[in-house]
């Protein structure tokens, strides 16, 4: 770690960003470090767009500097908060692709050939997972990829929605079956054989 | 036929999906976290700038108190405001030798009215 760090090894994030708000910038940069790998990984599972992906977490982290004034240590985990901003603003934007393009309109895969590579199934995957994802219900869709995408448990889900477990429960449950069905007509670009 | 292909994914399908989705972890570039280090410094500036009038308006009251001389000067100051206001009243005998020289008659001044404040003396 960088030597000018090295005075807030161990320090927890709400105390990085109390300093941050009494005038401590190097505080801040350090949360960054700490908080960004896992805001950008989460956005981008979530939108398959690296771009996007960088704006939604420069979008959450600019808020998370700015309320830093009206943070309480021990209220709430910071990265609680980012899950939640950040997945907020990810249904956001799925939302808004939603109605630029249809379902049906998505663009295919650019080689469905058996002949792919793992790399490319995967990208095909991720593809049409995000696009699936964009026409379910936004808590559907939060509570789905927070459970499996970012394989978190449903208390810290229900933590982050800000909803019941039992709640958590239902959304994912119901999520899963609606993609179930919307993947349903793109098996075969999945790399699912449906003879098997 | 197609519509044998029509039926959802399955549970597992619906596991490998999600295994494929979490293996997508894209570090942060270097230009990314310069971004980010920008908008740190661009909102610290504001906080800064929030801050300034209070600190300018301490300044300024400190500038005062400078030019006073501090503590030692304000109590300075009083003491030759509490010294002219008693020499006003009650000048002393060498003061009245000065201002006799000057103006060759001697001046009379009371606080008080006059005690023929009606005229009634001849």
């Amino acid at each position: 770690m960088d030597m000018a760090f090295d005075q807030y090894d161990g320090a927890p994030d709400g105390a990085l960003l109390v300093a941050f708000a009494n005038g401590d910038r190097a505080a801040a940069r350090l949360l960054a470090i700490r908080l960004t790998p896992r805001a950008l990984g989460q956005a981008y599972r979530m939108l398959t767009d690296r771009a996007e992906a960088e704006d939604v977490v420069q979008d959450a982290l600019m808020r998370l500097w700015k309320i830093a004034p009206e943070w309480r240590q021990g209220e709430a985990q910071v990265s609680t908060w980012l899950y939640r901003v950040v997945a907020n603003l990810c249904t956001d934007r799925l939302r808004r692709r939603k109605r630029n393009v249809g379902i049906d309109q998505i663009a295919e895969p650019e080689d469905p050939t058996p002949s792919v590579t793992d790399r490319m199934q995967d990208d095909a995957r991720q593809k049409a997972l995000a696009d699936a994802l964009a026409s379910l219900p936004e808590r559907q869709a939060q509570a789905v990829a927070l459970r499996h995408l970012e394989g978190l448990g449903n208390p810290e889900i229900a933590e982050i929605m800000e909803i019941s477990v039992e709640a958590v429960e239902s959304l994912t449950s119901r999520g899963k079956r609606a993609l179930a069905a919307i993947l349903a007509g793109r098996k075969a670009e999945l790399g699912f054989d449906d003879d098997r | 036929m197609m519509t044998d292909k029509r039926t959802d994914l399955t549970d597992l399908e619906l596991d490998d999906l999600f295994a494929s989705a979490r293996t997508a972890d894209p570090d942060p570039t270097d230009d990314f976290m310069a971004r980010l280090f920008a908008d740190i410094d661009d909102v610290a500036d504001e906080f800064e700038q929030v801050a300034l009038p209070t600190e300018e308006r301490r300044s300024l009251l400190a500038s005062l108190w400078a030019a006073l001389g501090g503590w030692a000067g304000a109590s300075g100051l009083a003491a030759a405001a509490a010294a002219g206001l008693w020499i006003g009243i009650s000048p002393p005998a060498s003061l009245s030798t000065v201002t006799d020289v000057i103006w060759a008659d001697s001046v009379d001044v009371s606080l008080f009215a006059s005690e023929d404040i009606l005229g009634l003396e001849g």
